[in-house]
């Protein structure tokens, strides 16, 4: 039996989907008791359902898109372990460079089947999990005090002589501008990846995407519908990713 | 202690049992996975390795829990870095389901509806995972299909672009500065492009910097 074979036998879909199943045990677990507290604190239920069916449209086509990572992983690492990676914890640009400095490490040269060794693949399969643990130990160890200390805000105090700043308000602000930094950076190496690779195709996705995003609110905003909330995120990612197969053509 | 601060207590004591069993779990496999393939880890080439990329990986999983655990809450937080795929998918599917019902960060709504969100996001990619996995034999010349590549290689693109539009309207004057910036800066030093992910740090900060200084300039305003 050749590695590739081993790798993708019936022992390593065990112990994968294994460990894959015990996450979704655990999302289960969380989903029950948060609908539970919700009722209980007196959420709408037609909220959380709205939440629950939002997030299960948004979640179909990056789901998809991390499939392809399994595949292109699955050449070198067999199915089995670029599943579990990509089903729990990793996200498919950590574990492919990761993966690849581990292959370089181990001196099989790169991610490639035709070098790969045993040691090597444990060697890789290793470090792809150490080296992406940071925040799980993170918040087993500090989460409950951090979090506490986010949700225990100090007591404004009322001295009308100081006319202190209200920051009243300031959370919701400052977490769009969070938002807005975080896109702000990716969508600048776009346009920085235009002049230093001459590839304008991100560029091109993400602006077709911000359009069909525009018209889907003004949609909204002008019919007053407000269910198009839950499609127009991943409907505007179909559009604009489906242009990309047009436009790829022309580079 | 009332209901919801039991619920809490609970939530983080499930969380921390079960995010040790799977770190547990995920570093035994390679170990388990050795002794069916007759090898053991190479360890002196896997510290290597780790100085080598490692060291970013552990900056980045420090920033990200520092900036994401306030908007996932402790349930949210405990499934979101179990489960991965962050910043493609569960930050931006949580903030999308927060503003889909306008709960408030850090009230116990925005707790229960980011627990919901990341627990069915994670849900519906482990089953499309599994469904993948189960078709991919028959599927696989079609996914790999060159012509598709261009669709799969701007997932990203496409999602950063959609909440570019959604979130570049609510603060106009903080976003032009920050794209103009973070462009400028893109430009100037395109050795920065290969990590962006350390990027959205600096971007972050003035994005916030200059949202509290308007923030400051409105309040004073309203004030006077």
């Amino acid at each position: 039996m050749n590695l590739l074979s081993q790798l993708n036998s019936p022992f390593l879909y065990l112990v994968c989907g294994g460990i894959i199943v015990f996450v979704a045990v655990i999302c289960l677990v969380f989903a029950v008791r948060a609908y539970k507290a919700g009722k209980a604190l007196g959420i709408d239920v037609g909220k959380m359902k709205r939440v629950i069916t939002a997030s299960a449209t948004f979640a179909v086509l990056p789901s998809v898109g991390i499939l392809l990572g399994v595949i292109a992983l699955s050449g070198s690492l067999g199915t089995p372990w670029p599943w579990l990676r990509l089903s729990v914890i990793g996200a498919l640009h950590y574990e492919t460079q990761v993966a690849e400095a581990a292959a370089e490490a181990v001196g099989v040269g790169g991610l490639s089947i035709a070098g790969m060794t045993p040691e090597a693949f444990v060697t890789i399969a290793l470090l792809m999990s150490f080296c992406i643990m940071w925040g799980m130990v993170l918040v087993i160890f500090h989460g409950k005090a951090y979090t506490r200390r986010l949700n225990s805000a100090p007591a404004p105090k009322k001295d009308a002589k100081k006319k202190k700043l209200d920051l009243s308000g300031f959370g919701d602000v400052a977490m769009t501008a969070m938002f807005i930094g975080l896109v702000s950076a990716y969508i600048g190496s776009y346009i920085g990846t235009i002049k230093a690779e001459g590839n304008w195709l991100p560029l091109a996705v993400a602006a077709i995407s911000a359009v069909v995003m525009y018209l889907c609110l003004l949609f909204k905003e002008k019919k007053h519908a407000d269910w198009i909330d839950s499609f127009s995120v991943a409907g505007s990612m179909l559009i604009a990713m489906t242009c990309a197969v047009f436009l790829g053509q022309l580079m | 202690m009332n209901d919801y601060e039991k619920y809490l207590a609970s939530t983080h004591r499930l969380g921390r049992i079960f995010t040790t069993a799977v770190l547990i779990l995920l570093l035994a496999a390679p170990f388990v996975i050795g002794g069916y393939l007759g090898a053991m880890p190479n360890l002196p080439a896997a510290m290597k390795a780790f100085l080598g990329v490692g060291l970013v990986y552990l900056i980045s999983g420090i920033v990200e829990y520092l900036i994401y655990v306030p908007m996932l809450g402790a349930g949210g937080s405990y499934l979101a870095f179990i489960t991965g795929n962050l910043i493609n998918m569960k930050i931006p599917c949580a903030i999308n389901a927060r503003d889909i019902v306008g709960v408030k960060s850090g009230t116990p709504e925005n707790e229960i509806i980011a627990t919901l969100s990341i627990a069915t996001s994670s849900l519906v990619t482990i089953l499309v995972l599994a469904a993948g996995v189960i078709l991919m034999i028959p599927l696989q010349p079609v996914l790999q299909s060159p012509t598709l590549q261009p669709a799969f290689e701007n997932v990203v693109p496409a999602l950063f672009g959609a909440m570019a539009c959604k979130y570049y309207r609510m603060n106009r004057p903080v976003a032009l500065v920050t794209l103009a910036f973070m462009t400028l800066l893109f430009i100037l030093v395109p050795g920065l492009i290969g990590s962006t992910s350390m990027m959205v740090i600096p971007s972050g900060a003035l994005a916030i910097g200059l949202a509290f200084l308007l923030f400051r300039r409105q309040k004073k305003g309203g004030v006077q």
